[in-house]
């Protein structure tokens, strides 16, 4: 297998379609209708529901129709590569270009995120039925779908960073939804804060590109920033530490990407970002958003692997790999020691993350891709069956406090169960061993170094120890709640069996037999060839994956499998390695390290400016608004005595003798023509000042 | 010059002044005995069709300007280019004012008021166009007569007929300055075409300051001042504002100021392709022509800077919001004539003038069309009577935030992008120390004028209100104010839409 992308010997198609012209709508629908919900009264929750899942429903149409018109294009033979820009603001000769741009990774992306967006969507009028500001948040719902979907079909980084924000915008309302709740409140502070670290070094990276490049677009008919021309210019420019201007601004578009995909060591927010409501977790922080920095480093591929030696690797991608790699191995640990239902599912997603990292830096735009779209499903199957169980606890998360829901909620646990096991990725039929898969066969290939593939693996057990840990928890033993717990309603249900469904079948798409996916995305023709199955190389990763399963399972199993501990009793793992427990428990003390340094330094800085503030800038202001307030004072008086007052004084003199009219004439002729007559005296003498030899 | 082309050049005007007497046939005639309402609506209509029948004629007035002379090389009135913009605008403008008489009460006599405003807008038509001294002074009294009028209008009020009258005389008295600063220059260079005059300035070794020209050019510039509202040649704008009634009023702050500054880019252009004609050209490398030579600049970036200080300064402690338009408005035309003093070969600065005064005239009669509703229910227009608007009409809240924060230049809306496409245009003529330092001042001023926009919406926003009783609008000042507000946004959001537009013609 080739790492490089091979030069397609497909047909470019390059030119606008009519679909491609009206691409703009699939995500101006959610903005505007997040518009109209603004505007609406609070108790019109059924308008705001139909509002928003109508505008996502017919976006998801269009994305379909999309799709469609790419995968024609692809099965004959074309390279469908469509982008609509236009001018939006003009500085002299220089322009601000945005565009929208139609190829096989925005169509993929985009039928992912307005599929699974819908299904929350209709998940989310039961799971909120109750909230008194339904409203409010199916407003911000859609701002966010309409966001995230704009970021999908940017052809203009510019554009891409604006509904970037967007999205990091409506991630922070969404998390804050229950604002009164102060751990809701500090956590989507600390998302917003901790995303704009990332963010800034995005925004250098895109400055620093347009400086190089002179363009915002990404594909511009051969003049944009991601074309051969501009990619061989940035190649010769050396940036410091021995990289081209293209790595380093490949690093820092990276770090950008690692904020919003919660890598380390800015992961810290998105365990906290289980605040909001799950189906915002279950949305926004597992299937979408978090994705959006994998998909920004997938759109961004050919800056990332510009000047690729035979290998295809890079300084950039070598250090998103091995960025990925820590953070997969890392947060599955910290996964282990967690009590809280969402918050295992989180720092799952952060693993997880790291493995499309990884899969991006080792295999490829499509190695990434197709785990990104497998999660995607998996995960927010397991997010939103977490609601189910959370809403049939009595909004309880603690899963200490749960246990044996297998016979009060079996529709869950079914549900669950596929997800679970897709998460854990056990061999052929679920979507998530595929994914996983093409991951660590690449690892395995990569020619640096052999670790990130035994990290990744080491993950996998883990990640399968964890799962079961969490699914015994709940779903067996004995029911240790309070309360009756219950099976959810049928809108929160189906949703759940329709990912269930795609958790199981969305594997087929990306065998080593038919790699269907990983063709469409690169551009290549796709053939059947059953014999893959057979190659010892591929034999030897199945058994492995065998193995992975068999071993996380087992282990979790046997420590925690049917029985009931009390919920307050230690962690049988705890008792075991009380040490490990405490420091996987406190997630490795990193938000206490954060807390002792950036933090602490920023309130100390901020308090030597606040007295420079009021000490220093603030006497200045003063004087100076003193000064203002003077002239002020100074020409109202004038205008209030000197112009009006004679004026009225000439009125009031007159008026005893005279009539109104002549008063009027009187007063003005004198004053306003006096002032008239020495202001043209005032211009002659300046002229004839400033005219002097 | 023959009769064809005079009429050809001049169909505009005449759909003009024809709708303004058909305006009267038909309110003296056909709908005498109606309601006030309707026959100011029947009056409205008409008024705004006879605009969009003069739009329609721009179209038919052929590519060719008036000329006259022996070699017929003698350019009276101009067509197409800037002046088309700037034309349209007017109309436009003008239509919108009259769309805002709906509900009004101020007079009885809906026709003469149409009819005066459709005349008036003519003498704004013939100044963008005007080429010749005599045009220009001509064109100006039109228009200026017609607002003298119009600023009486409300005869139950007795601050309009002051205001009218101090209106008057100040402006008689500036029409008299601006006329014998015309005949020096007539005296001067023995032509009344703008164009000749410039050239014979160069020429004849006239440009340098003369003391004869420059008597002349500050006379002149003191008659045009007056127009724009420069500082010193202001004060009339606020008393007038305030007196007017809101509809005139806001006739005077956007339709008056886009023909008075039409005028202003037409001697700035004529200056700086002063050896464009074919035979003018003289050995000279200088590329910079500015206005009537160096007194010009001078005169101008005077006025400017205390255009924008004292403008600025002043609005800070007025309490009638019409007065406070009325000193922004001194602010803004102090902006503005910074870009006219250093004004570009390129057409860069016609675009950003005109971009700046058209966005700046559409602006400002929305702010006059909520100013004029609010008066009309609580009776005043200090800036008290727009306590808690929120929350007694959330929709014109809306509009007035959107207004007023365009208007201090804050991105995304229109305001921000004239503005900054008037200092860019303005840095992209000269990088020296004074247009730098002009420009900063501006930067500044906008700063400051932040404040006293922010006060207004302060009370209708923050502030608790005295009075929350819902105030109504006429349904059809709502949809006009909505649409204002919603172009200001998307103008804002979309800037090249417009910017394309006034290069296009």
């Amino acid at each position: 297998m080739t790492l490089i992308q091979e030069v397609s010997s497909f047909t470019p198609q390059t030119a606008a379609s009519a679909i491609s012209g009206i691409l703009w709508l699939i995500p101006a629908l959610p903005i505007v209708a997040s518009g109209c919900i603004a505007v609406l009264k609070q108790p019109r929750r059924r308008a705001a529901a139909t509002l928003s899942i109508g505008s996502l429903g017919i976006s998801l149409l269009i994305s379909i129709a999309a799709f469609a018109h790419v995968l024609s294009g692809w099965l004959a033979g074309n390279a469908v590569r469509e982008s609509v820009n236009f001018t939006w603001i003009r500085f002299g000769s220089s322009a601000v270009d945005l565009g929208w741009v139609l190829d096989p990774l925005s169509a993929v992306m985009l039928v992912m995120v307005s599929f699974v967006g819908l299904l929350i969507f209709i998940y989310s009028t039961g799971y909120m039925a109750h909230d008194e500001n339904f409203t409010r948040f199916f407003c911000f719902l859609s701002l966010f779908a309409g966001a995230m979907l704009g970021v999908v079909i940017s052809n203009s980084i510019l554009l891409l960073f604006m509904c970037w924000e967007l999205v990091g915008l409506t991630s922070y309302l969404l998390i804050g939804f229950w604002y009164h709740k102060p751990s809701a409140a500090a956590a989507a502070k600390k998302a917003f804060l901790t995303t704009r670290v990332g963010d800034i070094f995005f925004l250098l990276g895109i400055v620093w590109l347009f400086a190089q490049t002179g363009t915002l677009l990404f594909y511009n008919h051969g003049t944009g920033s991601l074309e051969p021309l501009a990619l061989a210019s940035l190649l010769t420019q050396h940036a410091a530490l021995g990289l081209t201007a293209a790595g380093a601004i490949g690093l820092l578009i990276f770090a950008g990407a690692a904020g919003k995909s919660g890598q380390l060591p800015l992961h810290v927010w998105l365990p906290d970002a289980m605040e909001g409501p799950t189906p915002v977790s279950a949305l926004i922080h597992a299937a979408t958003m978090v994705a959006a920095g994998v998909y920004l480093i997938a759109r961004v591929y050919p800056l990332m692997q510009a000047g690729a030696l035979t290998g295809g690797v890079t300084t950039s991608l070598t250090v998103v790999t091995w960025v990925g790699a820590s953070t997969a191995l890392f947060a599955a640990l910290i996964a282990v020691a967690q009590n809280d239902i969402k918050r295992i599912l989180a720092y799952s997603t952060v693993s997880k993350l790291g493995y499309m990292m990884a899969g991006l830096g080792m295999g490829g735009v499509a190695v990434g891709m197709f785990h990104l779209i497998t999660h995607a499903f998996f995960k927010a199957l397991l997010f939103m069956g977490a609601g189910s169980v959370i809403h049939g606890c009595h909004e309880e998360q603690d899963i200490r406090r749960m246990g044996g829901l297998k016979t009060y909620m079996p529709l869950t646990f079914a549900t669950y169960g596929i997800g679970m096991l897709a998460l854990c990725g056990v061999p052929i039929f679920f979507s998530g061993f595929w994914s996983k898969d093409a991951i660590l066969e690449s690892a395995h290939g990569w020619s640096i170094s052999h670790t990130p593939y035994y990290m990744l693996v080491f993950g996998a057990v883990i990640t399968a120890f964890y799962m079961t840990r969490q699914v015994s928890y709940v779903f067996f033993g004995q029911w240790r709640g309070h309360g009756h717990a219950h099976e959810s309603p049928r809108v929160m249900t189906t949703p759940l069996a329709i990912l269930a469904f795609f958790a199981v079948t969305l594997g087929a798409i990306g065998t080593p037999a038919w790699p269907w996916f990983r063709a469409f995305l690169d551009n290549r023709a796709s053939e059947v060839d059953l014999h893959a199955f057979a190659e010892p190389a591929w034999l030897m990763l199945l058994l492995t994956s065998c193995f992975i399963v068999v071993v996380g399972i087992g282990l979790g199993w046997a420590l925690y499998g049917n029985k009931s501990p009390e919920p307050d009793a230690s962690d049988t793992l705890q008792a075991a390695m009380p040490h490990v427990w405490t420091v996987l428990q406190n997630k490795f003390y990193i938000d206490e390290f954060y807390g002792a340094t950036f933090i602490a330094f920023y309130a100390w800085w901020a308090r030597v400016a606040d007295w420079f503030d009021r000490r220093v800038w603030g006497g200045a202001v003063a004087a100076v608004t003193w000064l203002f307030g003077l002239f002020a004072q100074f020409n109202r008086f004038f205008d209030a005595n000197i112009v009006d007052g004679t004026f009225d004084k000439g009125c009031e003199e007159i008026s005893t003798g005279g009539g109104l009219l002549a008063s009027i004439q009187s007063g003005a002729v004198q004053n306003y023509l006096r002032i008239l007559a020495l202001a043209v005296v005032a211009l002659v003498l300046i002229l004839f000042w400033s005219s002097r030899p | 010059m023959n009769y064809v082309d005079l009429f050809r050049v001049t169909l505009p005007e005449t759909v003009l002044e024809i709708a303004a007497l058909l305006v009267l046939v038909v309110d003296l005639g056909v709908v005498r005995k109606a309601a006030l309402q309707m026959r100011l609506a029947v009056a409205a209509i008409v008024g705004i069709a006879g605009c969009g029948v003069a739009i329609w004629s721009l179209s038919m007035q052929g590519s060719t300007g008036l000329t006259y002379g022996a070699g017929n090389d003698l350019i009276l009135l101009g067509v197409g280019g800037y002046i088309a913009a700037a034309q349209v605008g007017i109309l436009v403008l003008t239509a919108l004012t009259l769309l805002l008489l709906t509900g009004s009460v101020f007079t009885r006599n809906a026709g003469e008021y149409v009819a005066i405003v459709l005349m008036a807008a003519a003498g704004g038509l013939l100044i963008a166009a005007a080429q010749d001294l005599l045009v220009i002074f001509i064109g100006l009294e039109l228009l200026s007569l017609g607002l003298y009028v119009l600023t009486a209008f409300a005869k139950a009020s007795a601050k309009s007929a002051e205001a009218a009258m101090k209106y008057y005389l100040f402006g008689g008295m500036s029409a008299a300055f601006l006329l014998f600063g015309f005949s020096y220059l007539y005296g001067l260079t023995g032509s009344t075409n703008l164009h000749q005059i410039l050239l014979q300035l160069h020429n004849g070794d006239l440009y340098q300051a003369t003391p004869l020209l420059n008597v002349s050019v500050v006379l002149i510039v003191t008659g045009l001042g007056f127009k724009v509202a420069a500082v010193p040649f202001h004060l009339w704008a606020p008393d007038t504002y305030e007196g007017a009634p809101a509809p005139a009023a806001a006739f005077i702050a956007s339709v008056s100021k886009v023909a008075s500054f039409a005028l202003l880019i037409g001697i700035a252009t004529a200056a700086v392709h002063v050896f464009d004609v074919p035979g003018n050209a003289a050995a000279s490398g200088q590329q910079l022509h500015l206005g009537f030579g160096g007194p010009w600049m001078v005169l101008l970036v005077t006025l400017s800077t205390a255009s924008m200080v004292l403008g600025n300064l002043a609005a800070l402690v007025q309490v009638s919001v019409r007065r406070l338009l009325a000193y922004s408005a001194i602010a803004h035309a102090g902006y503005i004539l910074t870009a006219v003093a250093f004004f570009s070969y390129s057409p860069l600065s016609t675009n950003a003038i005109l971009y700046y005064i058209l966005t700046y005239g559409l602006t400002i009669i929305g702010a006059f069309g909520v100013i004029s509703v609010v008066e009309r229910a609580t009776g005043s227009d200090r800036v008290d009577a727009f306590l808690g608007l929120q929350k007694r009409n959330p929709l014109l809240a809306a509009v007035l935030l959107v207004l007023f924060l365009s208007l201090a230049g804050i991105p995304p809306l229109v305001g921000f992008w004239a503005k900054f496409n008037l200092f860019a245009a303005v840095l992209s003529v000269s990088a020296g120390v004074v247009p730098f330092t002009l420009v900063a001042l501006a930067v500044a001023m906008s700063a400051v004028s932040l404040y006293y926009y922010l006060q207004v919406l302060k009370r209708a926003y923050v502030m608790p209100a005295v009075d929350d009783t819902p105030i109504k609008a006429h349904p059809v000042t709502l949809i006009v104010l909505v649409a204002i507000a919603a172009a200001v946004v998307l103008m804002g959001c979309f800037p090249t839409v417009l910017q394309n537009w006034i290069a296009g013609f």
